[in-house]
């Protein structure tokens, strides 16, 4: 196992350098120059020339990008050009927002995909299945953001069943400790904040959860028809076991682990839609903050969150991989 | 062919894929027709006073703030989004595919160089890596167009080399070689003709993923400007009426959820279609 995270590891560098190449670049593809295009039209000579000097504007490529790397060192992402605050910090005051979010979204997927997945797959070609693969092919192509205005406008105004936006009511405000809304209002013993807390994340889970849940629902069904059809599988039909533990203990079990990967690569492809997402709610998130950033062309801040999520990208890809070999015998011996 | 042809009439999902895509691709592809048979007004023709109005005889999916005809920006609006999808994934493909081919083909080094370069592209959230390249190009629909491009090529990478290494030990490769045919004529002829049918579900599948995040750059304001119709634009310049005037929303909502499900029901069934494995499961 000790090799197998070592060589892992080793694995990860390279990407993870072409990934810091790739995100710095990102900043020297602004057109024109960089410095005069950040500080605008009014800037003067001496601003820009100033500005230049700061990003390293006028070393060579190498130097600029050894520079960069040198600041991550420090965590230092820069400055945000909107309101002059280093990024990192702003980013890590609202990563538990997103990460409440997202990971709320991850455990509703999970309880719906799978029993939706292995149900579909032991009646296969039943009308639930058709009905399954319908409604999971229109959740993979709706649009995150059509999918949350649809939401807002049954459940939050037709309705007014939950509220629509932000993170909590404006009497709820708790003070946060831990950074995870219903844990802080728990912490203080609010009761009814926590549950202000839990409708205000009712929603926008949803979202974020219908997309990861339809593909495990599909990817479950499919590796479980797989399963279903191979020779242990007969074996322990054969032997007299009774359908239920077939299906649980034999098939599921097996069906589990490639689904774990999908799990991994769909969970970080979700954060990505939640820039959309946290858009919509008003949700204080990194992504929402990638948003304002795009709007005011706060390119620093726009570097800073597609390196963080990348990162968890990386991070999450790493774990799915762990967890399978540790899962997994034949991973976690014989392979390399 | 026939055998795919009775695949569809055995496999509903992809008929009904099919008929939704032909009949998007007619409604929307004939728009400049349709203004003939009846009065379909200009999509950017502002007309203050009906502004808002709900759906009616007058409008039939009703006029958005300016008082533009909902209906006219959809078809209209439909010719760019459809448009953009097939620009983006034959940029991606034709990007792509090569880089993937040279890399499963070549082998050592030069394979593991592109494809560690392939690794850290798919190492962002699509979405993010498309946001962060549009900012970055400038807010213009053919900037995000790129962006979308750049993320979903490595995609095709992957499945181009998958098959170029599987083909190229095959006889007939090998045969070739021998009779000294050379490199290029060899990926294209032997080995790109041989294995175009999963990049083609790859390009289907694609192609929804292609509308949605187009759309989705456009409703974060990167992607088609104003006052041009677009779906995805539209859906995020009319966001401040969605409690008001729910339809200048969701029709153009509605639309790209359509033609991304009827490109995801064909790819669906293409892909059933090219694994036998999961042919026969069924």
């Amino acid at each position: 196992m000790a090799r197998y995270l070592a060589w892992r590891l080793a694995a990860l560098l390279p990407v993870l350098a072409l990934v810091l190449v790739i995100v710095f670049t990102l900043s020297r593809l602004i057109p024109g120059d960089p410095a005069t295009t950040l500080l605008g039209p009014g800037a003067t000579s001496a601003q820009i020339a100033a500005l230049r000097a700061q990003l390293h504007l006028d070393e060579a490529p190498l130097l600029q990008f050894t520079a960069y790397l040198g600041g991550l060192a420090q965590g230092d992402l820069g400055r945000s050009l909107k309101s002059g605050a280093p990024v990192l910090e702003e980013i890590l005051l609202r990563l538990p927002a997103t990460l409440e979010l997202s990971l709320l979204a991850l455990l509703l997927a999970l309880l719906a995909g799978i029993p939706i997945g292995v149900w579909s797959a032991v009646r296969a070609n039943s009308g639930f299945d058709h009905a399954v693969r319908v409604v999971s092919l229109a959740g993979v192509s709706m649009p995150a953001f059509l999918f949350a205005l649809l939401l807002q406008l049954v459940f939050g105004v037709w309705l007014g069943w939950l509220p629509v936006s932000g993170r909590a009511s404006p009497f709820f405000l708790t003070e946060p400790v831990t950074g995870f809304a219903i844990l802080d209002a728990l912490l203080e013993g609010d009761g009814e904040a926590a549950l202000d807390a839990f409708l205000h994340l009712l929603l926008p889970t949803t979202v974020l959860a219908a997309f990861l849940a339809a593909t495990l629902g599909r990817f479950v069904r499919n590796a479980m028809l797989e399963v279903l059809g191979d020779d242990f599988v007969r074996t322990a039909r054969a032997k007299g076991l009774r359908e239920g533990a077939v299906v649980f203990r034999h098939a599921l079990r097996n069906a589990l682990l490639p689904a774990l990967t999908i799990v991994g690569l769909k969970f970080a492809e979700m954060l990505g839609g939640a820039v959309l997402t946290e858009t919509v709610f008003a949700w204080p998130g990194i992504g929402r903050y990638m948003f304002d950033a795009i709007r005011n062309r706060d390119y620093p801040v726009i570097q800073g969150t597609t390196l963080v999520f990348a990162l968890i990208f990386l991070l999450t890809a790493l774990l799915v991989d762990l967890l399978s070999a540790w899962l997994d015998p034949r991973l976690r011996r014989g392979m390399r | 062919m026939r055998g795919l042809l009775s695949f569809l009439r055995r496999n509903p999902l992809a008929a009904i894929g099919a008929a939704l895509l032909l009949l998007i691709l007619l409604a929307v592809g004939l728009a400049p027709l349709w203004s003939l048979l009846w009065p379909l007004p200009s999509p950017i023709a502002i007309d203050i006073q009906a502004k808002l109005a709900p759906p009616g005889a007058a409008h039939w999916l009703g006029t958005d703030y300016f008082g533009r005809d909902v209906l006219a920006r959809l078809l209209h609006g439909g010719q760019a989004t459809l448009a953009i999808g097939l620009g983006v994934v034959a940029l991606a493909f034709c990007a792509g595919v090569p880089f993937g081919l040279l890399a499963g083909y070549a082998g050592g080094w030069a394979d593991l160089v592109m494809m560690r370069v392939v690794d850290a592209m798919l190492s962002f959230p699509a979405l993010v890596l498309a946001i962060a390249l549009a900012a970055a190009f400038g807010p213009s629909l053919g900037n995000a167009m790129l962006a979308v491009s750049i993320t979903l090529a490595p995609q095709f990478a992957r499945v181009a080399r998958a098959q170029a290494q599987s083909i190229a030990a095959r006889p007939y490769v090998e045969a070739a070689i021998a009779l000294g045919v050379r490199p290029p004529r060899l990926l294209l002829r032997y080995i790109l003709r041989n294995g175009i049918g999963p990049l083609l579900v790859q390009a289907s599948l694609a192609l929804g993923s292609a509308i949605l995040q187009t759309a989705s750059l456009g409703f974060l304001g990167l992607g088609a400007q104003p006052p041009w119709p677009e779906w995805g634009a539209d859906v995020s310049a009319n966001l401040a009426y969605l409690r008001g005037a729910p339809w200048v929303v969701l029709a153009p909502g509605l639309a790209i959820l359509l033609a991304v499900l009827s490109f995801n029901l064909i790819g669906d069934a293409l892909a059933e279609w090219f694994n036998p494995r999961r042919r026969n499961a069924r």
